[in-house]
């Protein structure tokens, strides 16, 4: 197929994904990712050509930069010490474990493995938000502990993904050089950058973004390194001036969403191989459970410690993932560290991550939002553990 | 048996052509038995399992938006008829909030519509159908 008919063809099935996304209520990403599988399966496009591959891996530097610019500082401050904890725990089981699993029983090589450790460890920031702002709960001390603690636990996978497969060369100076340059000068040119060339629908301001983020990319890929770190960070430190542009922000993810992240996700999916996710059952259970049985088995004594009467909901919701787990597999296949099965496997664990924890949390964990409102009011006193839940 | 009397009535409403039938025959309801009336909007589901939070943002913004708007059109509608109304906005799942917002607030009879515009009414049967199985009061089904 000529690139111009598969660009066509994408397209139309980004509009599909689109609107199925506003009649059912599902995140156009996860449609995109279900409906670039099928295409994939049914009709044998091919997800490697050039120009895709290209739009995919910027897409994700994008994703990665607006996740960082997602995060409320403020919140994060509010709870840093249980959110640090919950949130290291959060990344740091699950990544040992699924890379022992996959090393030790799957028999995968040392990259994969750690592939898989840092593909199964991630939280996601956005499928938690989606529960808590739903209920009502955003606004509660447990809502800003959880999404701090989902910050923690994006920014260690993106250190692991960064600093893992590093190969540190005559380059990696620059990398860190360039890197620090511009987390550093960003914050401080946007303002002045804002008031003499913003609002305009020639957009500047984004266009200032994406040259920074190339230019990450480039001395990344010298480096033999990966921008993702460099890219949240650079998110996180113009969180604050996307709080007071919020028009800005809201420009910058239209452009994302509207041409960059579809393809990322569509081509997420067109490497999912739907054979080998049912030639290999067992081991996605496997995988699945080595995900979550050290999200839940270290997750829940620390909730229980810090938020005692939503220890279950908040270690259901640290157990999510979507994003940071579909940019970890997606890198390990685009670097031939794992090959289309593996990334098939890892991919369906992650998207069920993202659906089943979330669908127990809200079905029978759900807090009252009325009563945490009050119980924010309150001063703060150390809780009792419920009856069921003392040890 | 003892006669009922009515004198909170809940009527959800969502801007569908369904809920507005209902908010009418609430509000003659209210004129006759001098019930008090509150209009109840459920804030429904956000995108399940987003991957950015922009796109939660921008959708609960169009929901906010939507939502007041309906909800300052059912109290303009009220106004024309001389009546006072309460309203409320609620995120959460539509049967479940109605359901459990009217024993809370002690309402005796719920008023819906039929069938609101989601595709989700039509594909999985009727927030109507769900609230008729868990209210702890009457309710009247309006078509």
């Amino acid at each position: 197929m000529e690139p111009v008919q598969l660009a066509a063809v994408l397209a139309a099935v980004v509009v599909l994904a689109s609107m199925l996304s506003v009649e059912l209520g599902i995140s156009v990403a996860l449609l995109e990712l279900a409906l670039g599988v099928v295409a994939g399966n049914v009709f044998g496009l091919d997800p490697n050509t050039d120009w895709l591959v290209f739009v995919a891996n910027f897409a994700s530097i994008v994703l990665t930069f607006l996740a960082g610019a997602e995060v409320d500082p403020d919140d994060f401050r509010a709870r840093f010490g249980a959110a640090v904890g919950i949130g290291l725990v959060s990344f740091a089981g699950p990544f040992v474990v699924a890379g022992l699993v996959a090393y030790g029983l799957l028999d995968w090589t040392p990259k994969a493995s750690l592939i898989a450790g840092t593909a199964l460890s991630t939280t996601s920031l956005a499928v938690v938000y989606a529960v808590l702002v739903e209920t009502g709960l955003n606004a509660t001390r447990v809502g800003k502990l959880i999404m701090s603690a989902c910050f923690v636990t994006d920014m260690a996978t993106a250190l692991a993904l960064s600093a893992i497969f590093i190969k540190p060369n005559a380059w990696f100076p620059l990398f860190l050089a360039v890197s620090v340059a511009l987390i550093v000068l960003l914050p401080k040119i946007a303002p002045w950058f804002f008031r003499r060339y913003g609002n305009r629908v020639i957009e500047p301001e984004i266009k200032l973004v994406f040259v920074c983020l190339f230019a990450l990319m480039v001395v990344a890929d010298a480096a033999k390194g990966h921008a993702v770190l460099p890219a949240f960070v650079l998110g996180l430190v113009m969180s604050r001036h996307y709080q007071r542009h919020r028009l800005e922000q809201e420009r910058l993810r239209v452009v994302a969403f509207a041409f960059l992240t579809p393809f990322f996700f569509l081509r997420g999916g067109l490497n999912v191989s739907l054979g080998a996710v049912f030639a290999n059952l067992g081991l996605l259970a496997l995988l699945f459970g080595a995900k979550m049985v050290p999200k839940v088995s270290l997750i829940l004594p620390l909730a229980r410690r810090h938020v005692p009467r939503h220890a279950n909901f908040t270690t259901l919701l640290m157990s999510t993932g979507l994003t940071f787990g579909t940019i970890s597999s997606l890198y390990g296949l685009n670097a031939g560290i794992i090959d289309r099965t593996q990334f098939s496997l890892l991919v369906t664990v992650v998207v069920l991550s993202a659906i089943v924890p979330t669908a127990i949390a809200q079905r029978w964990f759900s807090p009252d939002v009325e009563e945490e409102r009050m119980s924010d009011e309150q001063p703060a006193v150390r809780q009792p553990l419920p009856a069921g839940e003392r040890a | 048996m003892t006669p009922y009397r009515f004198t909170h009535l809940l009527v959800p409403v969502d801007g569908s052509e369904g809920a507005d039938k209902a908010l009418d025959c609430a509000l003659s309801l209210c004129e006759l038995v001098g019930a008090s009336l509150t209009a109840l909007a459920v804030e429904g589901k956000l995108p399940a399992y987003a991957a950015s939070v922009g796109e939660v943002e921008e959708v609960k913004r169009e929901k906010d938006d939507f939502f007041e708007r309906v909800l300052e059109r059912t109290k303009a509608e009220a106004g024309k008829r001389g009546m006072n109304i309460s309203t409320d906005l609620i995120p959460g799942h539509a049967a479940e909030v109605i359901t459990q917002y009217a024993k809370a607030n002690g309402c005796d009879l719920i008023v819906i519509g039929h069938r609101g515009h989601f595709l989700g009414d039509y594909l999985l049967g009727s927030t109507a159908d769900r609230v008729t199985h868990h209210a702890h009061c009457p309710v009247m089904v309006v078509r």
